[in-house]
Protein backbone atom coordinates (compact mmCIF):
# COMPACT_ATOMS: atom_id res chain seq x y z
CA UNK A 1 0.00 0.00 0.00
CA UNK A 2 1.58 3.25 -1.25
CA UNK A 3 1.06 6.40 0.68
CA UNK A 4 -0.16 9.53 -1.16
CA UNK A 5 2.69 11.12 -2.87
CA UNK A 6 3.07 14.67 -3.85
CA UNK A 7 2.66 13.82 -7.61
CA UNK A 8 -0.73 11.50 -6.84
CA UNK A 9 -2.54 14.46 -8.66
CA UNK A 10 -0.79 14.40 -11.52
CA UNK A 11 -1.61 10.84 -12.31
CA UNK A 12 -5.20 10.96 -10.80
CA UNK A 13 -5.81 13.78 -13.70
CA UNK A 14 -3.70 11.97 -16.49
CA UNK A 15 -6.28 9.14 -16.00
CA UNK A 16 -8.77 11.69 -16.69
CA UNK A 17 -7.22 12.72 -19.92
CA UNK A 18 -5.98 16.06 -18.28
CA UNK A 19 -2.28 16.84 -18.57
CA UNK A 20 -1.11 18.89 -15.05
CA UNK A 21 1.63 20.91 -14.76
CA UNK A 22 2.63 23.39 -12.09
CA UNK A 23 2.88 27.37 -11.89
CA UNK A 24 4.39 29.39 -9.46
CA UNK A 25 2.48 32.31 -7.91
CA UNK A 26 5.38 34.66 -7.17
CA UNK A 27 7.39 34.27 -10.13
CA UNK A 28 4.86 32.84 -12.88
CA UNK A 29 7.20 30.20 -13.71
CA UNK A 30 5.39 27.11 -15.47
CA UNK A 31 7.49 23.98 -14.04
CA UNK A 32 7.39 20.16 -14.92
CA UNK A 33 7.63 17.54 -13.06
CA UNK A 34 5.99 18.91 -10.36
CA UNK A 35 6.98 19.65 -6.86
CA UNK A 36 6.25 21.45 -3.90
CA UNK A 37 9.13 24.43 -4.61
CA UNK A 38 9.46 26.81 -7.88
CA UNK A 39 12.82 26.05 -9.43
CA UNK A 40 13.11 29.70 -10.42
CA UNK A 41 12.31 31.89 -7.48
CA UNK A 42 12.63 29.06 -4.84
CA UNK A 43 9.17 30.16 -3.39
CA UNK A 44 7.14 27.57 -2.35
CA UNK A 45 3.22 29.01 -3.03
CA UNK A 46 2.93 27.31 -6.12
CA UNK A 47 -0.63 25.99 -8.09
CA UNK A 48 -1.54 23.31 -10.24
CA UNK A 49 -2.48 24.59 -13.55
CA UNK A 50 -3.77 22.36 -16.72
CA UNK A 51 -1.66 21.88 -20.05
CA UNK A 52 -3.30 21.67 -23.09
CA UNK A 53 -0.20 19.30 -23.72
CA UNK A 54 0.71 20.70 -27.19
CA UNK A 55 4.21 22.09 -27.66
CA UNK A 56 7.18 21.14 -29.92
CA UNK A 57 9.32 18.31 -30.62
CA UNK A 58 12.60 19.89 -29.17
CA UNK A 59 14.74 17.31 -30.02
CA UNK A 60 14.46 13.01 -30.57
CA UNK A 61 15.96 9.91 -31.39
CA UNK A 62 15.25 6.55 -31.91
CA UNK A 63 16.56 4.26 -29.85
CA UNK A 64 18.04 0.66 -31.20
CA UNK A 65 19.16 -0.47 -27.67
CA UNK A 66 16.54 -1.27 -25.09
CA UNK A 67 16.32 -2.76 -21.95
CA UNK A 68 14.27 -6.29 -21.58
CA UNK A 69 10.72 -5.51 -21.42
CA UNK A 70 11.22 -2.95 -24.27
CA UNK A 71 10.26 -2.73 -27.51
CA UNK A 72 13.52 -3.65 -30.06
CA UNK A 73 13.32 0.30 -31.10
CA UNK A 74 11.96 3.38 -28.61
CA UNK A 75 11.36 6.44 -30.03
CA UNK A 76 11.00 9.20 -27.61
CA UNK A 77 12.36 12.87 -27.41
CA UNK A 78 12.09 16.12 -25.54
CA UNK A 79 8.70 18.32 -25.63
CA UNK A 80 8.81 22.39 -25.07
CA UNK A 81 5.22 22.62 -23.68
CA UNK A 82 3.62 25.80 -25.05
CA UNK A 83 3.36 26.95 -21.63
CA UNK A 84 6.94 26.88 -21.86
CA UNK A 85 8.32 23.64 -19.67
CA UNK A 86 10.24 20.52 -21.22
CA UNK A 87 10.26 17.14 -20.73
CA UNK A 88 10.66 13.92 -21.71
CA UNK A 89 7.89 11.53 -23.31
CA UNK A 90 7.67 8.66 -25.81
CA UNK A 91 6.51 9.32 -29.32
CA UNK A 92 4.19 7.14 -30.80
CA UNK A 93 4.88 7.54 -34.31
CA UNK A 94 7.66 6.30 -36.67
CA UNK A 95 10.96 7.82 -36.35
CA UNK A 96 11.08 8.72 -40.25
CA UNK A 97 8.12 11.00 -40.24
CA UNK A 98 9.39 13.34 -37.57
CA UNK A 99 10.73 16.63 -38.05
CA UNK A 100 12.52 19.24 -35.22
CA UNK A 101 9.87 21.61 -34.31
CA UNK A 102 6.83 19.48 -35.30
CA UNK A 103 3.68 20.26 -33.18
CA UNK A 104 2.71 17.72 -30.87
CA UNK A 105 0.20 16.93 -28.06
CA UNK A 106 0.91 14.44 -24.78
CA UNK A 107 -1.30 12.18 -23.89
CA UNK A 108 -2.42 9.57 -21.73
CA UNK A 109 -1.35 6.00 -23.13
CA UNK A 110 -1.84 2.68 -21.76
CA UNK A 111 1.65 1.41 -20.19
CA UNK A 112 2.05 -1.99 -21.89
CA UNK A 113 6.31 -2.35 -21.02
CA UNK A 114 7.20 -4.63 -18.16
CA UNK A 115 9.08 -1.87 -16.13
CA UNK A 116 8.32 -1.66 -12.59
CA UNK A 117 6.30 1.75 -11.93
CA UNK A 118 5.43 0.31 -8.26
CA UNK A 119 2.43 1.69 -7.23
CA UNK A 120 1.85 3.42 -10.42
CA UNK A 121 1.20 0.13 -12.19
CA UNK A 122 -2.91 0.98 -12.33
CA UNK A 123 -1.98 4.36 -14.23
CA UNK A 124 -1.47 5.51 -17.69
CA UNK A 125 1.70 7.15 -18.90
CA UNK A 126 1.84 9.50 -21.58
CA UNK A 127 3.28 9.61 -24.84
CA UNK A 128 3.61 12.32 -27.74
CA UNK A 129 1.81 12.14 -31.04
CA UNK A 130 2.28 14.65 -34.12
CA UNK A 131 -0.82 16.98 -34.75
CA UNK A 132 -1.67 19.56 -36.80
CA UNK A 133 0.30 22.88 -36.90
CA UNK A 134 -2.75 25.12 -36.03
CA UNK A 135 -3.28 23.14 -32.55
CA UNK B 1 39.30 27.34 1.36
CA UNK B 2 42.25 27.89 2.88
CA UNK B 3 45.02 26.48 0.99
CA UNK B 4 48.25 25.74 3.35
CA UNK B 5 50.17 23.17 1.70
CA UNK B 6 50.64 22.34 -2.24
CA UNK B 7 49.40 18.39 -3.13
CA UNK B 8 50.81 16.81 -5.72
CA UNK B 9 50.81 13.54 -6.91
CA UNK B 10 53.78 10.94 -6.29
CA UNK B 11 52.63 7.45 -8.16
CA UNK B 12 50.70 6.27 -10.15
CA UNK B 13 49.32 2.65 -11.32
CA UNK B 14 46.69 1.83 -14.03
CA UNK B 15 45.25 -1.86 -14.85
CA UNK B 16 45.09 -1.96 -18.95
CA UNK B 17 41.37 -1.30 -20.16
CA UNK B 18 40.06 -4.88 -20.96
CA UNK B 19 38.27 -8.00 -19.26
CA UNK B 20 39.39 -9.18 -15.83
CA UNK B 21 38.24 -12.29 -14.37
CA UNK B 22 39.33 -11.45 -10.63
CA UNK B 23 37.39 -9.80 -8.53
CA UNK B 24 37.34 -5.72 -7.94
CA UNK B 25 39.28 -6.46 -4.65
CA UNK B 26 41.91 -7.86 -6.28
CA UNK B 27 41.99 -5.60 -9.26
CA UNK B 28 42.39 -2.57 -6.40
CA UNK B 29 45.14 -4.34 -4.38
CA UNK B 30 47.17 -4.86 -7.65
CA UNK B 31 46.63 -1.22 -8.63
CA UNK B 32 47.25 0.17 -5.19
CA UNK B 33 50.57 -1.96 -5.32
CA UNK B 34 52.10 -0.32 -7.97
CA UNK B 35 50.88 3.31 -7.52
CA UNK B 36 52.83 3.02 -3.90
CA UNK B 37 55.97 1.44 -5.80
CA UNK B 38 55.97 4.27 -8.26
CA UNK B 39 55.42 6.84 -5.45
CA UNK B 40 57.86 5.21 -3.29
CA UNK B 41 55.82 5.42 -0.45
CA UNK B 42 55.41 2.75 1.94
CA UNK B 43 51.59 1.36 2.81
CA UNK B 44 52.29 2.29 6.37
CA UNK B 45 52.49 6.12 5.58
CA UNK B 46 48.97 5.88 3.81
CA UNK B 47 46.34 7.54 5.82
CA UNK B 48 43.67 8.83 3.74
CA UNK B 49 41.85 6.16 1.36
CA UNK B 50 39.41 7.74 -1.58
CA UNK B 51 37.36 6.10 -4.02
CA UNK B 52 33.72 5.75 -6.39
CA UNK B 53 31.43 3.73 -5.04
CA UNK B 54 31.78 0.38 -6.82
CA UNK B 55 28.77 -0.16 -9.35
CA UNK B 56 25.67 -1.77 -8.00
CA UNK B 57 26.45 -4.98 -9.55
CA UNK B 58 29.66 -5.39 -7.51
CA UNK B 59 29.42 -8.52 -5.54
CA UNK B 60 31.81 -6.49 -2.51
CA UNK B 61 29.93 -4.08 -0.88
CA UNK B 62 31.26 -1.85 2.16
CA UNK B 63 34.55 -2.12 -0.10
CA UNK B 64 36.97 0.80 1.19
CA UNK B 65 36.09 -1.08 4.92
CA UNK B 66 36.90 -4.29 3.55
CA UNK B 67 40.12 -3.19 2.03
CA UNK B 68 41.51 -1.49 4.78
CA UNK B 69 41.19 -4.23 6.74
CA UNK B 70 42.70 -6.72 4.02
CA UNK B 71 45.52 -3.93 3.80
CA UNK B 72 45.76 -3.53 7.73
CA UNK B 73 45.67 -0.12 7.32
CA UNK B 74 44.52 2.40 10.16
CA UNK B 75 43.43 5.89 8.21
CA UNK B 76 42.29 9.32 9.40
CA UNK B 77 39.83 9.55 6.38
CA UNK B 78 37.88 7.50 3.95
CA UNK B 79 35.19 8.29 1.25
CA UNK B 80 33.23 6.22 -1.19
CA UNK B 81 31.86 8.68 -3.75
CA UNK B 82 28.46 8.08 -5.69
CA UNK B 83 27.68 10.77 -8.45
CA UNK B 84 28.16 8.57 -11.72
CA UNK B 85 30.91 9.60 -13.72
CA UNK B 86 32.45 12.41 -11.38
CA UNK B 87 32.55 9.91 -8.69
CA UNK B 88 36.26 9.30 -9.46
CA UNK B 89 36.88 13.18 -10.14
CA UNK B 90 35.37 13.87 -6.90
CA UNK B 91 37.33 11.18 -4.66
CA UNK B 92 40.43 12.62 -6.12
CA UNK B 93 39.79 16.08 -5.62
CA UNK B 94 38.09 15.29 -1.81
CA UNK B 95 42.00 13.93 -1.33
CA UNK B 96 43.98 16.61 -2.75
CA UNK B 97 41.36 19.37 -0.65
CA UNK B 98 42.61 16.44 2.41
CA UNK B 99 46.36 17.10 1.71
CA UNK B 100 46.61 20.27 1.36
CA UNK B 101 44.58 21.40 4.48
CA UNK B 102 46.76 18.75 6.47
CA UNK B 103 43.79 16.74 7.45
CA UNK B 104 46.07 13.72 5.64
CA UNK B 105 49.55 13.72 4.28
CA UNK B 106 49.47 10.51 1.77
CA UNK B 107 46.01 9.86 0.32
CA UNK B 108 45.51 6.40 -2.02
CA UNK B 109 42.91 7.24 -4.74
CA UNK B 110 41.88 4.37 -6.97
CA UNK B 111 39.05 2.92 -8.84
CA UNK B 112 38.38 -0.25 -9.88
CA UNK B 113 35.28 -1.72 -11.82
CA UNK B 114 34.18 -4.58 -14.20
CA UNK B 115 31.94 -4.50 -16.65
CA UNK B 116 32.08 -7.78 -18.29
CA UNK B 117 29.96 -9.19 -15.49
CA UNK B 118 26.89 -7.73 -16.15
CA UNK B 119 24.44 -8.25 -19.34
CA UNK B 120 23.53 -4.82 -21.08
CA UNK B 121 20.01 -5.46 -21.44
CA UNK B 122 19.06 -6.46 -18.03
CA UNK B 123 20.52 -5.32 -14.34
CA UNK B 124 22.79 -2.68 -16.39
CA UNK B 125 20.33 -1.23 -18.33
CA UNK B 126 17.59 -1.48 -14.93
CA UNK B 127 20.42 0.75 -13.24
CA UNK B 128 20.65 3.48 -16.26
CA UNK B 129 16.78 3.56 -16.14
CA UNK B 130 16.73 4.23 -12.37
CA UNK B 131 18.98 7.27 -13.24
CA UNK B 132 16.07 8.97 -14.44
CA UNK B 133 13.72 10.21 -13.09
CA UNK B 134 12.23 7.39 -11.55
CA UNK B 135 8.14 9.01 -11.92
CA UNK B 136 8.02 10.75 -15.22
CA UNK B 137 11.16 9.39 -17.04
CA UNK B 138 12.20 5.69 -16.24
CA UNK B 139 9.23 4.08 -17.71
CA UNK B 140 10.50 5.55 -20.95
CA UNK B 141 13.23 3.18 -21.34
CA UNK B 142 15.51 5.96 -22.17
CA UNK B 143 19.17 4.94 -22.63
CA UNK B 144 22.67 7.01 -22.19
CA UNK B 145 23.79 7.07 -25.51
CA UNK B 146 19.60 7.93 -26.54
CA UNK B 147 19.92 11.21 -24.37
CA UNK B 148 22.99 12.09 -26.01
CA UNK B 149 22.00 11.40 -29.25
CA UNK B 150 19.49 14.15 -28.79
CA UNK B 151 21.94 16.48 -27.90
CA UNK B 152 24.06 15.76 -31.33
CA UNK B 153 20.67 15.86 -33.29
CA UNK B 154 20.40 20.22 -31.57
CA UNK B 155 23.89 20.61 -31.93
CA UNK B 156 24.16 20.12 -35.93
CA UNK B 157 20.62 21.51 -35.87
CA UNK B 158 21.90 24.80 -34.27
CA UNK B 159 24.82 25.00 -35.89
CA UNK B 160 24.94 23.90 -39.11
CA UNK B 161 27.54 21.25 -38.33
CA UNK B 162 27.68 18.38 -41.30
CA UNK B 163 26.65 15.46 -38.94
CA UNK B 164 29.28 13.45 -40.66
CA UNK B 165 32.02 15.31 -40.00
CA UNK B 166 31.83 14.02 -35.97
CA UNK B 167 33.11 11.42 -36.96
CA UNK B 168 36.39 12.59 -37.67
CA UNK B 169 36.60 13.21 -33.68
CA UNK B 170 36.22 9.61 -33.44
CA UNK B 171 38.70 8.95 -35.90
CA UNK B 172 41.60 11.48 -34.10
CA UNK B 173 40.75 9.71 -30.29
CA UNK B 174 41.37 6.48 -31.64
CA UNK B 175 44.32 6.80 -33.59
CA UNK B 176 45.44 9.03 -30.50
CA UNK B 177 44.99 5.75 -28.18
CA UNK B 178 46.41 3.00 -30.79
CA UNK B 179 49.88 2.86 -30.03
CA UNK B 180 49.05 2.60 -26.16
CA UNK B 181 49.27 -1.12 -24.68
CA UNK B 182 47.03 -0.20 -21.98
CA UNK B 183 43.69 0.66 -24.38
CA UNK B 184 40.97 -0.99 -25.26
CA UNK B 185 41.63 -0.78 -29.31
CA UNK B 186 44.92 -1.45 -30.75
CA UNK B 187 44.11 -0.39 -34.11
CA UNK B 188 42.44 2.93 -35.31
CA UNK B 189 39.57 3.63 -37.23
CA UNK B 190 38.65 5.15 -40.39
CA UNK B 191 35.47 8.09 -41.09
CA UNK B 192 34.08 5.51 -43.28
CA UNK B 193 34.02 2.55 -40.71
CA UNK B 194 32.85 4.87 -37.86
CA UNK B 195 29.63 6.03 -39.63
CA UNK B 196 29.04 2.13 -41.08
CA UNK B 197 29.09 0.68 -37.35
CA UNK B 198 25.54 0.01 -36.35
CA UNK B 199 23.35 2.89 -34.88
CA UNK B 200 23.08 2.80 -31.15
CA UNK B 201 20.39 5.95 -31.00
CA UNK B 202 20.04 7.84 -34.19
CA UNK B 203 22.07 9.63 -34.96
CA UNK B 204 24.71 8.44 -32.78
CA UNK B 205 26.59 5.03 -34.28
CA UNK B 206 28.67 2.49 -32.13
CA UNK B 207 32.43 3.88 -32.57
CA UNK B 208 30.49 7.21 -31.17
CA UNK B 209 29.66 5.38 -28.04
CA UNK B 210 32.83 4.91 -25.29
CA UNK B 211 32.84 0.92 -25.12
CA UNK B 212 32.26 -0.27 -21.65
CA UNK B 213 35.35 -2.52 -19.87
CA UNK B 214 36.98 -3.31 -17.22
CA UNK B 215 39.56 -1.29 -15.63
CA UNK B 216 41.43 0.17 -13.04
CA UNK B 217 43.74 2.90 -11.73
CA UNK B 218 45.66 4.64 -8.75
CA UNK B 219 47.26 7.46 -7.62
CA UNK B 220 49.38 8.47 -4.54
CA UNK B 221 48.25 12.22 -3.94
CA UNK B 222 50.88 13.74 -1.00
CA UNK B 223 51.90 17.42 0.25
CA UNK B 224 55.67 18.79 -1.06
CA UNK B 225 55.95 22.64 0.55
CA UNK B 226 58.85 21.97 2.16
CA UNK B 227 57.86 23.01 4.75
CA UNK B 228 58.85 20.72 7.33
CA UNK B 229 55.99 18.55 6.49
CA UNK B 230 57.15 17.45 3.39
CA UNK B 231 56.26 14.00 2.81
CA UNK B 232 56.81 13.73 -0.87
CA UNK B 233 58.85 11.20 -2.08
CA UNK B 234 61.05 13.90 -3.93
CA UNK B 235 61.07 11.70 -7.23
CA UNK B 236 61.80 13.32 -10.56
CA UNK B 237 57.89 12.26 -11.45
CA UNK B 238 55.93 14.35 -9.07
CA UNK B 239 53.63 16.38 -10.38
CA UNK B 240 51.37 19.40 -8.77
CA UNK B 241 47.97 19.50 -8.22
CA UNK B 242 47.65 23.00 -9.31
CA UNK B 243 43.81 23.85 -9.33
CA UNK B 244 40.04 22.15 -8.55
CA UNK B 245 37.02 23.37 -9.68
CA UNK B 246 33.59 21.92 -9.78
CA UNK B 247 30.16 23.08 -10.80
CA UNK B 248 26.66 21.08 -10.98
CA UNK B 249 24.01 22.71 -12.87
CA UNK B 250 20.60 22.80 -11.96
CA UNK B 251 19.49 20.01 -14.64
CA UNK B 252 19.37 16.16 -14.67
CA UNK B 253 20.31 14.33 -17.81
CA UNK B 254 18.40 16.56 -20.96
CA UNK B 255 16.20 18.20 -18.11
CA UNK B 256 17.34 21.88 -18.52
CA UNK B 257 14.81 24.63 -18.57
CA UNK B 258 15.95 27.91 -20.49
CA UNK B 259 19.28 27.07 -22.17
CA UNK B 260 19.76 24.95 -24.81
CA UNK B 261 21.09 21.02 -24.32
CA UNK B 262 24.13 21.76 -26.32
CA UNK B 263 25.61 24.11 -24.09
CA UNK B 264 27.66 22.25 -20.82
CA UNK B 265 27.63 25.45 -17.65
CA UNK B 266 28.66 22.80 -15.25
CA UNK B 267 31.99 21.99 -17.32
CA UNK B 268 32.31 25.62 -18.20
CA UNK B 269 32.37 27.00 -14.38
CA UNK B 270 34.33 23.93 -13.49
CA UNK B 271 37.07 25.10 -15.60
CA UNK B 272 37.23 28.03 -14.99
CA UNK B 273 37.32 27.48 -11.18
CA UNK B 274 39.87 25.54 -11.45
CA UNK B 275 42.08 28.01 -13.76
CA UNK B 276 41.80 30.54 -11.43
CA UNK B 277 42.36 28.04 -8.32
CA UNK B 278 45.74 27.05 -9.89
CA UNK B 279 46.73 30.08 -11.53
CA UNK B 280 46.55 29.32 -15.19
CA UNK B 281 44.97 31.30 -17.82
CA UNK B 282 43.44 29.35 -20.62
CA UNK B 283 46.35 30.15 -22.90
CA UNK B 284 48.81 28.83 -20.57
CA UNK B 285 47.40 25.46 -20.44
CA UNK B 286 49.32 22.74 -22.72
CA UNK B 287 46.96 19.50 -22.79
CA UNK B 288 43.35 19.36 -21.87
CA UNK B 289 42.17 15.57 -20.94
CA UNK B 290 38.35 15.56 -20.66
CA UNK B 291 35.85 13.34 -20.09
CA UNK B 292 33.74 13.31 -23.32
CA UNK B 293 31.84 10.33 -23.92
CA UNK B 294 30.76 11.42 -27.48
CA UNK B 295 31.99 12.86 -30.36
CA UNK B 296 30.13 16.13 -30.27
CA UNK B 297 30.63 16.59 -26.54
CA UNK B 298 34.34 16.94 -27.43
CA UNK B 299 33.67 19.94 -29.57
CA UNK B 300 31.23 21.49 -27.58
CA UNK B 301 34.01 21.24 -24.13
CA UNK B 302 36.14 23.07 -26.91
CA UNK B 303 33.86 25.88 -26.65
CA UNK B 304 33.21 25.75 -23.30
CA UNK B 305 36.34 25.71 -22.17
CA UNK B 306 37.16 29.40 -24.01
CA UNK B 307 39.31 27.85 -26.93
CA UNK B 308 36.75 28.46 -30.08
CA UNK B 309 33.23 30.14 -30.81
CA UNK B 310 30.16 28.38 -29.94
CA UNK B 311 29.84 26.10 -32.62
CA UNK B 312 33.15 26.00 -33.56
CA UNK B 313 34.36 22.97 -31.67
CA UNK B 314 33.75 20.39 -34.51
CA UNK B 315 36.04 22.78 -36.96
CA UNK B 316 38.94 23.03 -34.53
CA UNK B 317 39.10 19.08 -34.78
CA UNK B 318 38.78 19.20 -38.53
CA UNK B 319 41.47 21.85 -38.91
CA UNK B 320 43.97 20.18 -36.97
CA UNK B 321 44.44 22.57 -34.01
CA UNK B 322 42.94 19.51 -31.22
CA UNK B 323 45.27 16.95 -32.57
CA UNK B 324 48.73 16.37 -30.71
CA UNK B 325 50.39 18.45 -32.07
CA UNK B 326 47.82 21.17 -32.25
CA UNK B 327 47.49 24.58 -31.09
CA UNK B 328 45.75 22.88 -27.98
CA UNK B 329 45.64 19.16 -28.24
CA UNK B 330 42.44 17.57 -26.61
CA UNK B 331 42.41 13.77 -25.57
CA UNK B 332 45.85 12.66 -26.79
CA UNK B 333 45.21 9.97 -24.76
CA UNK B 334 42.66 9.09 -27.03
CA UNK B 335 39.42 9.91 -24.17
CA UNK B 336 37.10 7.24 -23.25
CA UNK B 337 36.42 7.20 -27.02
CA UNK B 338 39.89 6.07 -27.64
CA UNK B 339 41.13 4.20 -24.49
CA UNK B 340 37.63 2.10 -23.49
CA UNK B 341 35.22 3.43 -20.57
CA UNK B 342 35.00 1.72 -17.14
CA UNK B 343 33.17 4.97 -15.99
CA UNK B 344 34.22 5.16 -12.41
CA UNK B 345 38.32 5.08 -13.44
CA UNK B 346 37.84 7.44 -16.42
CA UNK B 347 38.45 10.16 -14.49
CA UNK B 348 41.27 8.99 -12.73
CA UNK B 349 42.69 7.83 -15.95
CA UNK B 350 42.77 11.00 -17.02
CA UNK B 351 44.52 11.95 -14.06
CA UNK B 352 46.92 9.44 -14.66
CA UNK B 353 47.54 10.73 -18.45
CA UNK B 354 48.13 13.97 -16.80
CA UNK B 355 50.52 12.54 -15.19
CA UNK B 356 52.39 10.89 -17.99
CA UNK B 357 52.54 13.80 -20.38
CA UNK B 358 54.08 16.25 -17.76
CA UNK B 359 56.44 13.43 -16.90
CA UNK B 360 56.97 13.10 -20.70
CA UNK B 361 56.39 8.99 -20.71
CA UNK B 362 52.56 9.67 -22.36
CA UNK B 363 51.98 7.01 -25.38
CA UNK B 364 51.10 9.87 -27.90
CA UNK B 365 53.34 12.65 -25.93
CA UNK B 366 52.73 16.12 -26.35
CA UNK B 367 55.94 18.32 -26.47
CA UNK B 368 56.62 21.03 -23.96
CA UNK B 369 53.46 19.63 -21.93
CA UNK B 370 53.90 21.82 -18.90
CA UNK B 371 50.19 22.13 -17.72
CA UNK B 372 47.41 19.30 -18.77
CA UNK B 373 43.41 20.35 -17.33
CA UNK B 374 41.05 17.31 -16.62
CA UNK B 375 37.45 17.04 -16.60
CA UNK B 376 35.09 14.54 -15.46
CA UNK B 377 31.27 14.64 -15.79
CA UNK B 378 28.29 13.13 -15.23
CA UNK B 379 24.41 12.72 -16.44
CA UNK B 380 24.33 15.05 -19.59
CA UNK B 381 27.27 16.47 -18.29
CA UNK B 382 24.93 18.24 -15.52
CA UNK B 383 28.12 18.48 -13.07
CA UNK B 384 31.28 18.43 -13.75
CA UNK B 385 34.51 18.73 -12.21
CA UNK B 386 37.98 20.08 -13.48
CA UNK B 387 41.74 19.97 -12.46
CA UNK B 388 44.68 21.57 -13.05
CA UNK B 389 48.19 19.46 -12.69
CA UNK B 390 51.29 21.30 -12.96
CA UNK B 391 54.82 20.21 -13.86
CA UNK B 392 57.15 19.74 -10.44
CA UNK B 393 59.92 22.70 -10.46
Amino acid sequence: MCETSYTERFWEALSDGRFLIHTCNDCEERFFPPAPVCPSCHSWSVDWIESNGTGELYSFTRQHATADGFPDEIVAGVVELDEGPRLLTAIDEAYADLVLGDRVRVEPREYPHNYDRGCRSEYPFFAATTIDGDE
Amino acid sequence: MTVTRTASVAGIGLLPNGTYSIPERELAIDVIHEALEDAAVSMADVDGLYMPSPRPWTKQKFFSTNLLHLLGLEVDRTIEVSTGGTSGGKAFQTAVSDVRSGAVDTALVFAVERNSVIETTGPYFDYILSTFDANFESPIGMSIPGVYAQSMQRYCHEYDVKREDLAEIVVKNRDNAAADPDTLFDKPVDREAVLGSRPIADPIRLYECPAPCDGGAALVVTSDDGDGSDTSSETEGTVEVAGLGSHHAASHLLMTRDESITELPAVRKAAREASRDGGRARDEIDVYEPYAPFPHIEAIITEELGLVDRGAGLEACLDGRTAADGEFPISPSGGCLGRGHPPMVTPLYNYVEAVRQLRGTASTQVLDANYVLTTSEHGHVNGATATVFAKGE
